[in-house]
């Protein structure tokens, strides 16, 4: 592995502390930093693993840099875009002024690399996506939902940056389909492992979805094997809606598409679903991954989409 | 339905033997397509009375099937589906490709997803060959099968998107015809303007709600083949020769069949 000197921002999520446990068991000679807004919690210290609480801003993001003289970058640190995570403001000045910062100071403070961890939300949930968007397909996330606008910006944000400074600084895109895993809290799992989960009686997409875990051996792949580029992330193999509850056990209640809606605005101070995860409920956002088997090989996943389902019983 | 069983034992292990390792990544549901099958089929065989001429020329290989749009609803694609799963001695599940309209509608979206069909787009259909389906396509489109009375049994231009898909996968283009299926609604008129306002594809009006028990006749033609040499970039011009010939072919098969066309009162005469 080149990268010696590794600054993980959000590290107080449990995707950015499986991707540091697995960096620092596949090279001991490794330095990580991780930083977060919100308190650190449940970190074991390690010699070389150290991290702080951070408001993310200019200032404390330059002076990191310059202490530190980061190799490589993850940013990890994308707030969700359900409302529970914070109002639009704070989202938009951490995803997208925060971002630009963070890639600014990288290429000034002369990093190798940065890995940005997007979403498969980008390309939006629709009923005339084709079965397998390639990383070239449009994004089309944030044409009906504004929680979804400033994921949709950052991403492009990124890419455009990507392109224009490919030549000084490597920076790889993942998209990863719906990660799921013990640790993971994102909406797609909770809502998963709501008991009694009102499923849509008219509307079965097709789902992909990646265990945490494998997750984050691509985190640590991109840090090491990937070439600059955009990169959707999932295993083969795809499952319906319907079929991931029944693999989980979840009791399913059968409703039209339109109850959910409703229930999902008339509860949201206690089930926190996103509304525009109805959409993804309705039609289907599923990625074609051949571009990141090209570059890792066809052995790039440990477990199947099922067996990740299996493992959130 | 037990008086059937036996019809669809083949196509349940052809259907088993293909799905059983792999999911279907458009959401079929093997079970789902062949209970519904299953229900059509009464419909298939006493209700319009399907005959399929020329299912010899059928291979055990992949195909794009190529047919005439009629009827008003689609039911000829229903009968196409139905004659390939139950007809053949190797029976296929044909992929019909379905407009976006069809995919976004409640309830009816997810049935015609569980049962095969698939979104009519350029990167599903290429995806679909290159698993080895054998996919339907109707290059009119709704042109072919919202037509008014007097335009019943005129072909539509066709689409030139299917002709590259083909060029690109290499999998043969089998010519088919419906004849019969525009006397399911013998007189119907089309409220294009309000169809627009409502944005739907079309919306006609006719004198019979339910489909009439007219005869249907599924003739198949001789597979059309596509130079090596053409590209599936190539330009439009050099496509049109092809699209005329295709055309012509599903002409010819569609006024031979409407020599023998078969009618309601004949058939309830005999």
């Amino acid at each position: 592995m080149n990268a010696q000197k590794i600054l993980i921002i959000g590290i107080q999520g449990a995707m950015a502390k499986i991707t540091a446990e697995l960096l620092l068991k596949s090279n001991p000679g490794i330095v990580i930093h991780g930083v977060d807004s919100r308190p650190i919690e449940n970190m074991q210290k390690r010699a070389n693993f150290t991290w702080q609480q951070i408001k993310y801003n200019r200032t404390n993001f330059e002076k990191l840099f310059r202490e530190h003289q980061f190799d490589c970058v993850l940013h990890l640190g994308r707030l969700g875009h359900s409302p529970a995570m914070g109002n639009i403001h704070k989202r938009i000045d951490i995803n997208l002024i925060g971002t630009n910062t963070i890639l600014e100071l990288a290429q000034k403070f002369r990093a190798k690399k940065v890995v940005i961890l997007s979403t498969h939300h980008v390309y939006g949930a629709l009923p005339d996506n084709p079965m397998f968007l390639k990383e070239d397909a449009p994004l089309r996330a944030s044409f009906k939902y504004a929680e979804l606008r400033d994921v949709v910006e950052m991403d492009q944000m990124c890419t455009n940056w990507m392109w224009k400074n490919q030549n000084e600084i490597e920076t790889i895109v993942l998209r990863p389909a719906n990660i799921i895993g013990p640790q993971i809290k994102n909406s797609i799992t909770q809502y998963l492992k709501t008991p009694y989960a009102p499923l849509p009686i008219d509307y079965n997409p097709m789902f992909q979805f990646i265990h945490e875990f494998d997750m984050a051996s691509i985190i640590v792949n991109a840090v090491d094997k990937l070439k600059t580029g955009i990169y959707n992330v999932t295993s083969d193999d795809v499952i319906s809606l319907h079929e991931a509850a029944e693999i989980i056990g979840v009791k399913k209640i059968l409703v039209p598409i339109i109850a959910v809606e409703q229930l999902a605005k008339f509860l949201t101070p206690v089930w926190k679903f996103p509304l525009y995860l109805i959409d993804y409920i309705k039609f289907p956002s599923t990625l074609d991954n051949s571009e990141l088997k090209k570059n890792l090989g066809i052995e790039t996943f440990r477990f199947t989409a099922k067996e990740a389902l299996e493992l959130l019983k | 339905m037990v008086i059937f069983k036996n019809k669809f034992t083949k196509l349940e292990a052809a259907l088993n033997d293909r799905y059983s390792k792999e999911r279907d990544p458009w959401g079929l549901e093997p079970s789902r397509a062949i209970n519904d099958i299953k229900i059509v089929w009464p419909f298939y065989k006493y209700y319009f009375d399907v005959q399929l001429h020329g299912k010899e020329k059928i291979l055990d290989q992949p195909y794009m099937v190529v047919s005439n749009h009629t009827g008003q609803i689609p039911i000829d694609g229903l009968l196409i589906c139905t004659a390939f799963a139950t007809e053949l001695d190797q029976p296929k599940l044909l992929r019909p490709l379905v407009e976006r309209f069809l995919t976004s509608l409640p309830f009816l979206g997810r049935w015609s997803s569980e049962s095969g069909a698939v979104l009519g787009d350029r990167v599903n259909c290429l995806n679909l060959l290159k698993r080895g389906e054998s996919i339907l396509v109707f290059p009119e489109g709704v042109r072919g099968i919202a037509k008014d009375s007097k335009d019943h049994y005129k072909l539509q231009r066709f689409s030139k998107g299917f002709l590259r898909m083909a060029l690109s996968s290499k999998v043969p283009i089998l010519p088919i015809a419906v004849v019969g299926a525009e006397d399911f609604f013998p007189y119907v008129f089309h409220l294009k303007k309000i169809a627009k306002f409502l944005s739907v594809p079309a919306l006609p009006v006719s004198l019979n709600l339910f489909p009439l028990p007219s005869p249907v006749d599924i003739y198949v033609g001789e597979p059309y083949v596509l130079p090596h040499e053409l590209s599936a970039e190539a330009l439009d011009e050099e496509l049109e020769p092809h699209i005329i010939a295709l055309e012509k072919q599903i002409e010819e098969l569609t006024q031979a069949g409407l020599k023998n066309k078969r009618s309601i009162a004949q058939r309830f005469k005999s």
